[in-house]
């Protein structure tokens, strides 16, 4: 399903690869297909990238192909991320269940591309704006960021997330266990 | 054997903490299960109703605890007085588990349960080498149960808010944790 959002204004003139921006762009998100596995390899190959993501790069199409075939089909919510409909990241919450079930967690992946434009943020409100009222139950979404991954704190922050907490030995990330900074964003919270 | 001679051991309120112990629960401490189970003091801040028929308690000692990877009965001189288990978690998450545990209210405020926590500490990162995180979550409103992690060398590391549904709501949920490189008290 496909949310277009105002037009956001990208800015030239920084550094890098502009070629494929523009000055008008619109953001969404939709559901990630086969049909775009090229995009996808673009970010999920790319070590900058999956730093600090759960998954190492990938290094076949193959892969990515039944990655979106059987993990992404089954995923409770997972949506690609849409520069002017062409997949730029995705996002996604998981669920829980039982007296956990109050609770989701956000995960996000952008194409290093795309970085310092206010995509990521911008995903990020729009999953806010949606997903309190596709699952009634939901009263926190929270995100687990890596303690050096500034980037995507930021991100949280400026979503109206809130820091609570730096989780000691969190969790493994490349076979180490990292510190991790909670957020939570709480279904009563103001949304921006 | 002596009718509660846990009794002999709490001369003006404290428990020689040497009379303290961990062991497996077994069907024969139904009775002594009931007496916290039972508690509605008790099971206020427990994810479950207290019970009122023998027959759960039965059920759960028989069919529950055995599905558990980690639980002991709290003992005072070999006699259960409550429960402690820890949770382990698979995967990239399998460097944590969660710590809880449950004690009768007669025995509140002597030290007990801080001592038992200390216990699980002190052998469960040998048990499972694997183990770098020991955590618990406690409900904001619990203060005594946050004092027992403090006193157990947890560091409260902060406040998750409608993190967890207890009786139907949601609850705002303290976090600690004792990590296996943290000093032991």
């Amino acid at each position: 399903m496909e949310k277009e959002l105002q037009k956001l204004t990208i800015n030239e003139g920084k550094g890098g690869n502009e070629s494929n921006i523009e000055l008008s762009s619109v953001i969404s998100l939709r559901l990630l297909d086969l049909s775009d596995i090229d995009d996808f390899m673009v970010w999920a190959s790319d070590d900058k990238v999956t730093r600090f993501c759960s998954f190492d790069s990938y290094t076949s199409k193959e892969d990515g192909i039944n990655y979106i075939k059987n993990t992404v089909s089954r995923h409770p919510w997972y949506r690609a991320i849409c520069v002017n409909n062409r997949p730029v990241g995705s996002i996604s919450v998981t669920a829980n269940s039982g007296n956990d079930k109050c609770r989701g967690e956000l995960g996000y992946v952008l194409a290093a591309d795309y970085w310092g434009k206010g995509i990521a943020t911008k995903a990020v409100k729009m999953v806010a704006n949606t997903i309190f009222d596709e699952w009634p139950h939901l009263e926190r979404l929270e995100a687990l960021a890596v303690v050096d991954n500034v980037g995507s704190q930021r991100v949280l922050e400026k979503a109206g997330f809130t820091r609570e907490a730096v989780l000691r030995k969190y969790r493994i990330l490349k076979g180490t266990t990292r510190d991790r900074v909670i957020f939570s964003l709480l279904s009563t919270d103001p949304r921006n | 054997m002596e009718s509660d001679s846990s009794e002999s051991y709490m001369k003006n309120g404290f428990v020689e903490l040497s009379h303290i112990s961990l062991r497996p629960l077994e069907l024969s401490d139904i009775d002594d299960f009931m007496v916290w189970v039972s508690d509605p003091k008790v099971a206020r801040f427990c994810p479950w109703e207290s019970y009122t028929n023998k027959e759960d308690g039965i059920n759960y000692i028989k069919t529950k605890v055995p599905q558990h990877p980690w639980f002991r009965a709290i003992c005072v001189n070999n006699r259960p007085v409550g429960a402690t288990s820890v949770r382990p978690n698979s995967g990239n998450d399998m460097c944590r588990a969660e710590l809880g545990y449950v004690l009768a209210s007669k025995y509140w405020g002597k030290g007990i349960a801080t001592q038992a926590v200390k216990i699980v500490t002190k052998t469960i990162f040998d048990e499972w080498p694997h183990l770098e995180r020991l955590e618990a979550v406690v409900d904001v409103e619990n203060v005594a149960s946050q004092r027992v992690l403090e006193k157990a060398g947890f560091k409260r590391e902060g406040v998750l808010g409608k993190y967890f549904i207890m009786k139907g709501s949601t609850k705002d949920m303290v976090v600690f944790s004792l990590l296996s490189t943290d000093p032991k008290t």
